[in-house]
């Protein structure tokens, strides 16, 4: 395996977008367009981070995949992979890539998973002992030892991202980009494979992740920063918190408690807009309308301790969807965004 | 792109991966084994049926005439062996690409560190083995059936054309793979390219017959392969003969590898500029 990037003290991040730009061309004559679809999107992801990529179909989440991957050259802009131009110095940052793209059709159903890791290994120079170390590891540790070596038109779909999943992490690369890892999976695999990328990948492994997905409860689980990206522009950068900080939403502070606490003190409290109670089992619902539960949690807390016993305490706060319809007006369920254009506006 | 070098070692593992990948995924269809194996005895009846119905016995003055050699279904024959390398060659390695491409997995070879055209060479390996194993049946048909002699002294010269012929071609069948990738349409392609090879090269007849087919014929490797090969099976011709046609097909093979890795290299990069990788 080549050479490792420090990933501990290094000040240069480990992807640096600066202002791609992504046309297509369709058609001819009269019917030509050009399609932006990446119109200047710029982000920043540092080492060991999980960076989601959250945008409605069309957005341009899969071309700045793509283009960072080398399987797209943009327009204009700058990739960097650790400093590096993943342009000019592609062998250096391909070997640094682990992929997985969404869909079935990826690998070779002829082939059992054994053989297909054995073959994509290659391509990334390992071999020999240490190819098939690597592969029993994989193997195992995605749950394929039983079945590695059948054919993988037997395989059910989630089986098969797994072995995509494997193939990602084969070299054992410092940047993961995950395009839709749990588009079509059934429940069960979906929530195995958000774990694995949650707790494996990251969390143990301390791999740079980039997860593109429509799926804003996937994203709102996973990352640690998320990018909004809407007709091919980056429209934000934050956390999730951040997010839902960030829209004049109210929130609901639940509390189940026992008894049935006087309630009247809270009314009283800066910001409370207005308190509901329901009694049934000897359990009380507080519902706290706040506009923001941070400001008065503690206090809330404080009172109700004197009055009854607190069983648990929920923050209803606003959703992803709600923050990206707010910021674009557009639903991540819709089909967007790119920017059709005349061939004569663009050349 | 800038594609700093990998150790050749490393190169030539990926080389024998993706022979070993093909040769699996060919041997996962037993329908196609059985069919490659009668196709050797197959293939040679409608010819020899269509020249018996033609000339009425298994030699020909008029065709003397023409070639130097009366055997026409010799003549024939060796044109169909030959043949068998070029076509397997466009269908094999052209349509290699578009094969991954239906598999879904040309993407992950384009983001690998692996240059496609590394891929491409363990396409042609594999392609050539098969080719090989094929073209070594159809001989010993040719040889035992209808008594044509393959001593040592011919083989050798013969293998050494077939092996210059081929390597012109498959840098004409890498800059097709390229093309592939654009134009997402193979079947189309190929069957014009071998109607062209069937009319402008001594494949299935002597193209003196006519003056266009003569004068196009020369600006293709096959014709001057097939000329020589045929000279050396049928007529024992003289080393001077084979020694041009070696300096031809070498001059030809240089051109064609390296107009074929060029415009492979530019097809390539003009396919992920138009965001067309993983199209079908």
């Amino acid at each position: 395996m080549s050479e490792r990037v420090d990933n501990t003290n290094s000040v240069v991040p480990a992807l640096d977008c600066q202002q791609v730009v992504k046309l297509f061309r369709r058609g001819r004559g009269l019917k030509k367009k050009v399609i932006r679809a990446l119109a200047g999107a710029t982000l920043v992801v540092s080492h060991g981070e999980l960076f989601g990529l959250l945008g409605p179909n069309g957005a341009g989440k899969t071309t700045l995949v793509r283009c960072i991957a080398t399987l797209l050259i943009p327009d204009q802009g700058t990739i960097k992979l650790f400093g590096r131009d993943v342009f000019k110095e592609s062998l250096f940052c391909r070997q640094r890539i682990g992929l997985l793209t969404s869909g079935e059709r990826t690998l070779y159903w002829k082939l059992s998973a054994r053989d297909n890791l054995r073959f994509f290994a290659a391509l990334y120079g390992l071999n020999g002992k240490k190819r098939d170390q690597r592969i029993d590891y994989l193997l195992e540790l995605l749950g394929l030892r039983e079945v590695a070596n059948e054919r993988l038109e037997r395989y059910s779909s989630g089986m098969k991202q797994k072995v995509s999943l494997a193939r990602a992490m084969l070299h054992d690369p410092d940047i993961l980009l995950l395009d839709e890892p749990t588009l079509g999976l059934d429940p069960q695999f979906a929530r195995f494979i958000r774990r694995f990328i949650k707790e494996e990948l990251n969390r143990e492994q301390g791999k740079t992740i980039i997860l593109t997905t429509h799926y804003m409860d996937e994203a709102d689980e996973l990352c640690d920063r998320i990018a909004f990206i809407d007709r091919g522009k980056i429209v934000d950068i934050k956390t999730p918190q951040e997010y839902k900080r960030e829209i004049p939403h109210q929130e609901v502070i639940e509390v189940r408690c026992l008894g049935q606490p006087d309630i009247s003190s809270l009314k009283n409290l800066t910001g409370v807009e207005q308190t509901q109670s329901e009694f049934n089992n000897g359990v009380t619902v507080l519902r706290i309308v706040v506009p923001r539960a941070e400001t008065v949690l503690s206090e809330v807390i404080e009172r109700l301790r004197l009055e009854a016993k607190i069983l648990e305490i929920d923050v209803k706060e606003p959703t992803l969807e709600d923050v990206f319809i707010y910021m674009t007006g557009t639903s991540l369920a819709a089909e967007t965004g790119q920017t059709a254009e005349t061939a004569s506006l663009e050349e | 792109m800038m594609m700093s070098k990998r150790p050749i070692r490393q190169e030539l593992r990926v080389i024998g991966a993706e022979f070993l990948k093909t040769m699996k995924i060919w041997f996962s269809y037993p329908i196609m084994i059985v069919f490659w194996a009668i196709f050797p005895l197959l293939w040679v009846l409608p010819f020899v049926f269509q020249g018996r119905a033609l000339v009425g016995s298994a030699t020909s003055e008029a065709f003397r005439l023409l070639t130097g050699s009366g055997n026409y279904l010799a003549f024939v024959l060796i044109g169909a062996m030959i043949s068998i390398f070029v076509f397997s060659a466009l269908w094999g390695v052209g349509n290699s690409l578009r094969e991954e491409t239906y598999w879904g997995t040309m993407e992950y070879i384009i983001a690998s560190p692996t240059h496609p055209l590394v891929i491409l060479i363990g396409k042609t390996l594999a392609e050539w083995t098969w080719s090989s194993v094929m073209v070594f049946f159809q001989a010993l048909i040719i040889s035992l059936f209808f008594g044509v002699q393959f001593t040592l002294a011919k083989i050798l010269p013969v293998l050494l054309l077939v092996v210059l012929l081929m390597i012109g071609f498959y840098g004409f069948a890498i800059a097709f793979a390229g093309f592939t990738l654009l134009i997402k349409e193979v079947h189309g392609w190929v069957h014009t390219l071998e109607w062209v090879f069937f009319l402008f090269s001594p494949i299935r007849y002597p193209v003196q017959v006519n003056p266009i087919t003569a004068l196009v014929s020369t600006l293709i490797p096959l014709t001057w392969a097939l000329v020589a090969i045929r000279g050396i099976i049928l007529l024992n011709r003289t080393e001077v003969s084979l020694y041009q046609t070696v300096a031809i097909l070498v001059v030809m093979d240089i051109i064609l590898l390296f107009a074929g890795y060029f415009l492979f290299v530019y097809l390539e990069k003009k396919t992920r500029r138009d965001g067309t990788v993983g199209m079908h």
